[in-house]
């Protein structure tokens, strides 16, 4: 299993906004979520998430609310604030920004 | 609105801190739940399952302290609990936590309040607008008639005129009455800038009216006075027998001259009188720079416009006059007297306030050493030593949050008293209230606290960190070094109070025992006001005095009854601008100046004033015989010191006729105890019968009636024979000389109180220091007894520690005095700043009183049983 530490910082709080902005979601969907959608590639210490959504939270990008989930067991759903949805477009625009930047150094090297 | 949502996180995480724990344990174990159970779905045991989801999820307990550390409220937590640690420690040891808070609610409550209360004097913003750009005159010109030019010529400033202390007689409900009314010029508000809440102001064309008047209304007055009855507008009210009706109200808070200040009417004055230019001398100016001009512009502007004033007088006045004309702000001139004052009363309470963190941080030192190994444990488990320092600052905190809170309550107490400690007359008096600034104030002087007394405990932390953890012997040696340095410097701020106290106290004893020239007993005078219904003229106004006098010694235990324009020393300006015979003037020089005193003949004997040449007045010297005039002892010998002033002539300027000098008596200190102001030449006294000093049918007159009994019931006869007349002020000449250097004596009090209390804070450390000190050498005493020392031995070998000390102090305190001497310079008396006999027995008084605190536990270390010390270890 892959270190957490392996995920750069800000991208894993880009990771969880894009996840989130699909609409509430606990935190285990979240984990699943981004295994599944990086086709198992980027392996998340699961229990790493956490920290990352709570201060996501207390920068009030992110809320939630306790709701029960289908199997009837409560979970706490996050869903975006304004301003979450705010720093998704700028953490967005910056990892495109990186990631093109990276990869014309790659093509032309 | 992010920050607001952060903000309402954030004081979530502090107050439903349990909710979110909960909160988080669910999310976490949901989590666990669901991951568990996919794994059961793929075939795994429920075991397997189990471990296998907190494989993948981490540790548990350490990711939940992540997860809350992102609340970011980990060091207000912290704070609580320290906090909650002091607060319990502090209760285990009430005696100490009692000492220490009651020791700072006394120097943080003395400080605050004065603190508040220099400040709303002296500083606070007055309350008009713009109150930078109003101007008063310094050393400038006042009356009707200069001030009424001064209005017309200048130009860079508008100013206004007022009386600043004058009072009417006003008739409501069939008695009279005093009631402070101030005669203003029109234009005095459009200077200050402040409309009435109610009705209207007087115009110009309403200055110097008929008999029909007008009359403003302040908000304390409509409310006490009328009940706040709005239909008060356009009611007539009866002003020394005059009618006023009254066309406004001023809004609440307007205090101008004074807040005594009832009622405000046009001033009333005749050009055409000849005393247009000389009388009224107390109308004052005050005035506000026009737009677009300055300070300095105003005062440019002056010099020309008096020089064109001088030669309006009847007889031109000489170049002196209004030479000295300064333009000031007027907040500055407003408490330039009491500025002094307030300054030294603010220094000592800063000194006692001082002297109190002092004591306190010997307490916490003393405590400091008990919890060294306390301390140096927490290091050894791991405690980072800024946590430590933390914890500290957060103890002497609360500390100080407790001597805070009870000091506030002692500064609202002392300012609520302040009014009646401060002498009457001083400005703004009324301004000074516990509000926003007190608070501003306790905060600033609890800020200064905690920092100088947490700084003694802190280097003794830092410096035990560098030395071995837990030896407790070295640094508690070091503790009281820093013990006696500061029981040095409380004894050092002690004497600077004490030689602050002591210097006005020599002023009131020099005060106390200037001979003031009056020598009476069973002498009660009042002040009686009568109006032109009883002193329509002259005669009439003398026949109304002349049955009074028959009233009282007919009806009551009166002997003696005699009358003058004022009373000895109470305060009132009464000089005039006279010719002297063999003196004239050269052009150009200032006039002499005389003070002035009308008094009826029975005056002198009655006073116990002793004639020294001539006679004294007499029933013949009335209305219509030639004038006599009586002079002073001190005026005879300056203007002539080698023939006989009997027969000589002085004249007053406004006057053309010359009076005759009659009789010579002894001096008397009729303005203050300290003396004449220096423009006073010299001292009269003319007839009360050859010179009624009636103003528009109204006189005042102070009444001095000599009765041997001790109950004074006189007034209230006449107040029931006289209704139309008021009398007032009713005082023994004793309660006037006392009354004449309350300024003095209230500054001296609250400094004698500074001291007394630095004085017993200085000793309460000294002793507390020093058997501390002894206690911790028992062992030493015990020893050395036991190798044969003396009893005094030993006595003198604690003694010495502390008078080092004291001494030491004793001298820094000498010279600290000298510098801040320098502010109560202006209240002393008969004293210099630099009095020997005070520098030397302030100093003198606290050695002995030091001495003596140590000479306690000197005596109980000689009384050490060597053996039993011995044997204890």
């Amino acid at each position: 299993m892959g270190k957490p530490a392996d995920l750069i910082q800000g991208t894993l709080d880009l990771l969880i906004l894009k996840t989130i902005s699909a609409g509430p979601v606990h935190g285990w969907a979240i984990a699943k979520r981004i295994q599944q959608m990086s086709d198992e590639i980027l392996q998340v210490q699961q229990g790493s998430l956490y920290p990352a959504l709570h201060r996501l939270e207390q920068q009030g990008w992110i809320e939630s609310e306790e709701k029960a989930t289908e199997s009837g067991r409560i979970a706490k759903f996050y869903s975006l604030t304004r301003s979450g949805k705010k720093q998704l477009a700028v953490e967005l625009g910056q990892w495109n920004r990186l990631s093109n930047g990276i990869g014309l150094v790659l093509k032309r090297v | 609105m992010l920050w607001f949502t952060q903000l309402s996180l954030r004081l979530r995480a502090l107050f439903q801190r349990q909710a979110l724990d909960g909160q988080l344990n669910r999310e976490m174990e949901f989590h666990l739940a669901e991951q568990k159970e996919e794994f059961l779905g793929q075939g795994m045991s429920a075991a397997e399952a189990e471990a296998a989801a907190r494989r993948l999820f981490g540790p548990v307990a350490s990711l939940r302290e992540q997860c809350r550390d992102e609340r970011r409220t980990r060091w207000l937590e912290d704070l609580l609990q320290d906090a909650q640690f002091a607060g319990r420690s502090f209760a285990k040891s009430p005696g100490f936590t009692m000492v220490a808070v009651l020791t700072l609610a006394l120097g943080m409550g003395a400080n605050t309040a004065f603190l508040s209360a220099a400040y709303g004097i002296l500083f606070r913003p007055l309350p008009f607008p713009q109150p930078e750009r109003l101007i008063d005159l310094d050393d400038g010109i006042a009356g009707v008639g200069p001030v009424m030019a001064l209005r017309a010529m200048a130009r860079a400033v508008d100013y206004a005129g007022y009386y600043p202390d004058s009072e009417l007689n006003v008739q409501l409900g069939g008695e009279s009455s005093k009631i402070t009314a101030t005669p203003v010029t029109a234009n005095l508000l459009r200077v200050l800038q402040v409309f009435p809440a109610r009705g209207r102001w007087f115009t110009k064309s309403e200055e110097n009216l008929g008999r029909h008047r007008y009359a403003v209304l302040s908000d304390r007055s409509w409310r006490n006075r009328f009940r706040a009855d709005p239909a008060v507008l356009g009611r007539t009210v009866s002003l020394n027998e005059e009618p006023y009706e009254i066309v406004g109200i001023m809004p609440a808070g307007f205090a101008f001259p004074s807040s005594n200040t009832e009622l405000w009417i046009p001033i009333h004055a005749d050009a055409r009188n000849l005393g247009y230019m000389w009388g009224d001398a107390d109308l004052w100016p005050i005035g506000r720079l026009r737009q677009g001009m300055t300070l300095a512009g105003a005062q440019a502007e002056l010099r020309p416009v008096i020089d064109r004033i001088r030669p309006m007088f009847p007889w031109r006045m000489p170049d002196a006059w209004g030479s000295g004309a300064a333009a000031v702000p007027h907040s500055k001139q407003l408490v330039k007297d009491v500025q002094p004052k307030l300054f030294a009363l603010t220094i000592a309470s800063l000194l006692l306030l001082l002297i109190a963190c002092g004591n306190v941080a010997n307490l916490l030192l003393a405590r400091a050493i008990r919890r060294e190994r306390e301390f140096a444990m927490r290091e050894a488990l791991g405690a980072h030593w800024s946590r430590l320092i933390r914890q500290l600052l957060t103890e002497n905190l609360v500390l100080v949050l407790f001597g805070g809170a009870a000091g506030l309550a002692a500064a609202a107490a002392i300012l609520k008293a302040l009014p009646f400690l401060l002498p009457r007359d001083t400005p703004r008096l009324a301004e000074i209230a516990a509000d926003t600034t007190l608070v501003l104030a306790a905060l600033g002087s609890m800020l200064i606290t905690v920092i100088l007394f947490s700084v003694a405990p802190m280097i003794l932390l830092l410096r035990q960190r560098e030395s071995v953890a837990g030896r407790a012997v070295t640094s508690s040696k070091r503790t009281s070094r820093m013990s006696l340095a500061l029981i040095g410097l409380e004894l050092a701020l002690a004497t600077t109070l004490l030689i602050g106290a002591g210097l006005m106290g020599r002023t009131l004893w020099q005060l106390a025992s200037v001979d003031a020239g009056v020598h009476a007993t069973n002498l009660v005078t009042a002040r009686v006001w009568a109006g032109p219904s009883r002193c329509g003229t002259a005669e009439h106004c003398w026949a109304t005095l002349q049955e009074i006098d028959r009233t009282l010694l007919a009806e009551t235990a009166v002997r003696r009854v005699n009358w003058a324009d004022a009373a000895p020393l109470d305060q009132s300006l009464a000089a005039v601008a006279v010719d002297i015979e063999d003196h004239p003037k050269p052009p150009g020089a200032p006039a002499y100046v005389l003070w002035r005193t009308l008094a009826t003949p029975g005056y002198f004997p009655t006073l116990g004033i002793r004639l020294r040449a001539g006679r004294l007045f007499t029933d013949a010297d009335r209305r219509g015989t030639a004038p006599v005039i009586i002079i002073s002892q001190a005026t005879a010998r300056r203007f002539w010191p080698n023939e006989s002033a009997i027969g000589k002539h002085i004249r007053t300027l406004s006057e053309l006729q010359w009076r005759t000098v009659v009789g010579v008596v002894a001096d008397v200190a009729q303005y203050s105890l300290a003396g004449f102001p220096s423009w006073v030449d010299g001292v009269e006294y003319c007839s009360l019968a050859q010179g009624m000093p009636i103003d528009a049918g109204n006189i005042e007159l102070t009444l001095f009636a000599e009765s041997p009994q001790a109950r004074v019931t006189w007034p209230v006869l006449l107040r029931q024979r006289f209704p139309d007349i008021a009398v007032t002020r009713i005082k023994s000449l004793g309660a006037i000389r006392t009354e004449s250097v309350s300024d003095r004596r209230s500054t001296a009090w609250l400094l004698g109180l500074f001291a007394v209390l630095g004085l017993l804070l200085g000793v309460a450390g000294v002793y507390g220091v020093i058997s501390h000190r002894a206690q911790q050498r028992t062992r030493e005493m015990g020893i050395r007894l036991a190798l044969g020392a003396s009893a005094q031995q030993v006595v003198g070998m604690v003694l010495q520690e502390s008078l080092l000390v004291s001494t030491l102090g004793a001298a820094s305190g000498v010279v600290a005095a000298f510098g801040l001497s320098r502010f109560l310079s202006s209240l002393l008396f008969g004293v210099t700043a630099h009095d020997a006999i005070t520098l030397t027995f302030c100093p003198l008084a606290l050695l002995m009183a030091a001495l003596l605190a140590a000479a306690l536990p000197a005596q109980r270390a000689a009384r050490t049983d060597p053996a039993l010390t011995l044997r204890e270890e």
